[in-house]
């Protein structure tokens, strides 16, 4: 089932939950709703299942508009953070129930309630009661209940969220290859950048209400086109310097203080093309800035040093500026070092302070 | 010395809650103590009984009042009918309106809200006059005011009619309860139910009603406890003591008179005689009666 959004819009009272929001889901996709709290991408997936009105726009499944369309006549299956299991029921009597509302015949609904079940690997609990679950089993029942009806789209809200980080990591890989395996169109909302990254065919970022960017995982991590995205998108996150932007008769230059640095050839031209003011906002990530001895295009001091493990993340000061670098443990210089930084010249982005989009980007 | 100081260190506070405790409920164990020996007594001298008999207890298998008078059983009948009516009303009417002003979205909800609260607050014996008239009004419509078997009517002088205003009294609250009950339910459970097939009133019945058995309970419990011990809108509403629709709490007054001297012991044995479904209630339930107040969260408009 295809998706489409058309400038659809959301406003409790007077504040734009969702904003203007046009979105283009194709069939068997699945795709990420990410932003941080509050930024209208659980309102976006109640709006699709139809438990929020829009205040404007429209909803389309495979070009139909569904606006005026109950939750129940959408065919749709969703999957809550809180798991939302009925307390009072057994685990079989939850993933029945949307078969019980559509007055499957007691055979069927035993057989299919069974093979879901059997499916997500909770075939010998559905006697059970959802309190005398572990979350992660919790979480298996909600995702049974909502696969059994055999829907067309699936909703998942932060489904993850509650589970401990080993379970999450498991759980992010099968309900991947469940969407894989079932082909069924799949939204699904999350302000985990990972998780986001990790799932999804296509990235919806939100903010405030408003749609930030849209593409693959690789596209917003490689070419992020505003500032917004390039900040969230990534972990540890991209590192934002204030420098000026200068064309000198051999090239274009960044700038700051000591700090000078050549841009490649068509990264300047590209920049002055979209009009880059003399001020612009630098971003380069962490595993793009390399730590030498001597020389580098700038010295500066070692603030703190924070082992990650395979890596060190070490915050580097200069010009009361704050730069990261993941560096491979172990790192063998000390808090008040000063040492080299080389920037990946290729992996440099320019922002526009003003409008925070790139001035990177091809038109 | 060192035990004995320990000892009393870990123990002081829970000694002296239980002291605190015992004081108080020791006046009133005392007052039913000397209540059941009186019933069971010729005389009594304070909690000394100066003859052990049974005829306190005569009401039971004959009427001392005569034939007019209609008998505790049947009383006890009215007593029962109009709890049930009024706990069955308000805990049908609260759980309707109490779902409706948690969770739908309609003009006049906050007024609503405040007034329900207002009218919760309102000194009930100030409306006792103009209710008569209402009741009075309701009589003269056929059937429905003074036609019905069992329960007289809705009118003046019926069970209907008493349990219809008692339930009005008690509905404010009840619906206060019942909102903080389902103020409670995430929303996702709901969404979820709507999601998978519902209609917005089979999310109600079947998702949501079953989780606030609590509720349920305790305001079933405390509503027909109110009802049975009710004694004023009894006495306003029908015809007394010795009329048909009586209840037990007017019974009593049948031991009381201006002319003959009072039966105290009599009066102890109908008192006890009315205690007795309370106080089994209150074995039974007192764990879904505490939930009314620490379960349901009340307020939150």
């Amino acid at each position: 089932m295809e998706i489409r959004l058309e400038k659809l819009c959301k406003y409790f009272g007077k504040v734009k939950a969702v904003d203007k929001l046009d979105l283009e889901i194709k069939d068997r996709e699945f795709v990420a709703l990410l932003g941080p709290s509050g930024c209208g991408k659980t309102t976006t997936l109640l709006m699709i299942a139809g438990i929020y009105r829009p205040t404007s726009g429209y909803i389309r499944f495979d070009g139909q508009v569904v606006n005026h369309l109950l939750p129940k006549e959408r065919n749709i299956g969703m999957v809550f953070q809180s798991y939302a299991l009925y307390p009072h029921m057994t685990v079989f009597d939850n993933i029945a129930y949307p078969l019980r509302l559509k007055r499957t015949p007691k055979r069927v609904m035993r057989e299919r309630v069974q093979r879901v079940a059997d499916m997500m690997g909770i075939g010998d609990l559905l006697d059970r009661r959802p309190a005398q679950l572990s979350g992660g089993q919790q979480q298996r029942v909600a995702v049974a209940r909502a696969l059994v009806k055999e829907p067309a789209i699936l909703l998942f809200d932060e489904p993850l969220s509650n589970l401990d980080a080993k379970l999450r990591l498991r759980m992010r890989g099968e309900i991947k290859r469940l969407q894989e395996d079932l082909g069924i169109t799949s939204v699904y909302v999350t302000h985990d950048q990972v998780e986001a990254m990790t799932m999804a065919s296509r990235i919806a970022v939100m903010n405030k209400g408003l749609l930030q960017a849209y593409g693959t995982p690789e596209q917003l991590y490689e070419r992020p086109d505003t500032l917004f995205v390039a900040g969230f998108i990534g972990a540890p996150p991209m590192n934002f310097i204030q420098v000026t932007f200068t064309k000198k008769d051999d090239g274009y230059f960044l700038e700051k203080g000591s700090f000078s640095l050549r841009l490649p050839e068509e990264k300047g031209r590209l920049a002055e093309e979209n009009q880059a003011p003399p001020q612009v906002i630098m971003g380069i990530r962490p595993e793009d800035v390399r730590v030498v001895p001597e020389g580098g295009d700038l010295r500066a001091e070692v603030y703190v040093i924070e082992p990650l493990g395979r890596e060190d993340l070490v915050t580097f000061r200069f010009d009361d500026e704050e730069i990261r670098a993941l560096v491979p443990a172990p790192f063998r210089g000390r808090s008040g070092d000063v040492w080299g930084l080389e920037l990946n010249r290729e992996k440099l982005h320019l922002f526009h302070p003003e409008t925070q989009c790139s001035l990177l980007r091809r038109e | 010395m060192k035990t004995k100081a320990s000892w009393l260190k870990r123990w002081w506070r829970p000694l002296l809650a239980y002291v605190i405790l015992i004081i108080p409920s020791l006046v009133i164990a005392v007052g039913y103590v000397w209540l059941l020996i009186t019933s069971f007594s010729t005389r009594t001298e304070g909690l000394r009984s100066l003859g052990w008999t049974l005829q306190n207890w005569r009401f039971l298998w004959e009427s001392p009042f005569g034939p007019r008078v209609p008998s505790i059983w049947q009383v006890t009948l009215n007593t029962l009918i109009m709890s049930l009516i009024m706990t069955l009303i308000v805990v049908g009417v609260s759980s309707l309106a109490g779902y409706a002003l948690a969770r739908m979205k309609f003009p006049g909800r906050k007024g609503f809200l405040s007034l329900t609260l207002i009218l919760h607050a309102f000194p009930s014996v100030t409306l006792l006059i103009p209710i008569y008239f209402v009741l009075l009004w309701i009589q003269k419509i056929p059937l429905i005011g003074s036609g019905i078997p069992l329960i007289g009517g809705f009118g003046y002088n019926t069970i209907g009619g008493v349990a219809l205003v008692m339930m009005a009294f008690q509905l404010p609250f009840g619906i206060w309860v019942m909102k903080g009950f389902f103020d409670n339910i995430s929303w996702d459970m709901e969404r979820s139910a709507l999601i998978d097939g519902a209609s917005r009133f089979k999310v109600w019945w079947q998702i949501v009603m079953p989780n606030i058995k609590p509720g349920i309970a305790a305001l079933s419990i405390f509503s027909f406890l109110t009802a049975w011990n009710a004694y004023l809108i009894p006495l306003t509403f029908t015809s007394g003591r010795a009329g048909r629709f009586s209840v037990l709490s007017l019974y009593v007054q049948n031991f009381i008179s201006e002319s003959v001297m009072t039966e105290w012991n009599a009066v102890a044995a109908v008192g006890l005689f009315q205690l007795i479904p309370v106080v089994l209630f209150f074995l039974f339930t007192q764990e879904a009666l505490l939930n009314i107040y620490s379960g349901g969260r009340k307020g939150g408009v």
